[in-house]
């Protein structure tokens, strides 16, 4: 039973999966939404880059790199990116960048999870992102998600760290095309 | 003859409410963003939508329960009050809407008292948005002065002509 799983789950991945690949903000998206007084908005990064080792067959090996642009953070609204920007949340002229490092690998539905560190504002938190990866042609479509709490990282600082008005709980949802390196 | 208890108290409720809305609205407009410009204007929407519910309440009630015959007063006066009326109905529903569009366009989705969400009917866009803000700043003035007119013109039937015109709305007495 084993062996034949092992052999299926060979024959269904394609070699070339287990190929570096990469992404950055021409080949896809990456929103994050939060809840406001009481309702849902999205905002956006709009410049990171994505990489990922990983081959399905030896999960053990892969790792996912993800660097956010946390200037780049977009919400429709110029006074709120302001703020987001600011010292209170982001604070994006000390940590231009927010990092995710992920080297476990582990199996979840249909699709897999990494876990791994995001360091947001120089606060490194334990993350897990759950994602599929869907050969396309050339590219690799990588699908995820992932669940954060602003607070942990400090984003909302004084009178915004009250989740009276904008909860704690963040949702962060991508989707990439990955394309092999060289 | 005077309107029913149900379409007073509605008619009331929505003299209230519109007081605290102009008054949330206005003091919003002035502040940076903030948690206080925030949660005025989570209060503003939630009236704002509840102000909604009530127009649609109002006009079924209105035909359930059909309005007294007013009080003889020229033609002319009959139509200006008819057309005041009803544009005040309009209101009602404009006023609202054009702020629901707004916090859409500007990508601050309205919430009714943090219970439910309302949908959006249009995505985030700042030429939308600037619309939709300068058309409910548009019809707040509207409503200022079609209230003054609606008041001027109550007062002046109830204590000028003093046809009692003001006790269709207030309790009291046979109807």
């Amino acid at each position: 039973m084993i062996f034949r799983t092992l052999l299926l789950a060979i024959l269904l991945c394609p070699a070339a999966l287990a190929d570096v690949r990469q992404a950055d903000e021409s080949a896809g998206t990456l929103n994050f939404s939060a809840i406001q007084a009481g309702a849902k908005f999205t905002g956006s990064f709009k410049r990171f880059q994505v990489k990922l080792d990983f081959d399905p067959a030896s999960p053990a090996k892969g790792s996912l790199d993800v660097t956010v642009e946390s200037p780049s953070i977009e919400t429709q609204d110029a006074e709120r990116d302001e703020i987001l920007k600011s010292p209170d949340f982001f604070w994006t002229e000390k940590h231009p960048q927010a990092i995710f490092h992920a080297t476990d690998f582990e199996r979840a539905g249909s699709g897999w999870r990494a876990s791994g560190e995001l360091t947001i504002r120089g606060v490194k938190k334990p993350i897990a992102v759950q994602f599929t990866l869907v050969p396309a042609g050339a590219v690799t479509v990588m699908k995820g998600t992932a669940s954060l709490k602003r607070l942990a990282f400090g984003l909302g600082q004084g009178d915004w760290a009250s989740t009276e008005w904008i909860g704690d709980d963040v949702d962060v949802r991508f989707e990439l095309k990955l394309t092999p390196i060289g | 003859m005077r309107y029913g208890y149900v379409a007073q108290t509605l008619h009331w409720a929505v003299v209230t409410l519109l007081v605290v809305q102009v008054t949330l609205g206005n003091i919003a407009d002035n502040l940076p963003l903030g948690l206080e410009k925030l949660a005025l204007l989570a209060r503003h929407k939630s009236f704002g939508i509840t102000i909604l519910g009530i127009a649609v309440i109002r006009l079924a009630w209105r035909w359930i329960d059909r309005p007294p015959p007013p009080p003889p007063m020229p033609h002319w006066q009959r139509l200006a009050a008819n057309l005041n009326h009803w544009s005040l109905y309009a209101l009602l529903f404009a006023m609202p809407l054009s702020g629901w569009l707004m916090s859409s366009a500007s990508n601050y989705p309205v919430s009714w008292f943090g219970l439910v969400q309302l949908p959006d009917f249009i995505g985030p866009d700042r030429g939308l948005k600037d619309i939709f803000h300068e058309l409910h700043h548009l019809f707040a003035w509207f409503l200022y002065a079609l209230v003054g007119l609606h008041v001027a013109a109550a007062l002046k039937h109830q204590f000028v002509d003093r046809d009692g015109l003001l006790f269709r709305m207030l309790p009291g007495g046979p109807r």
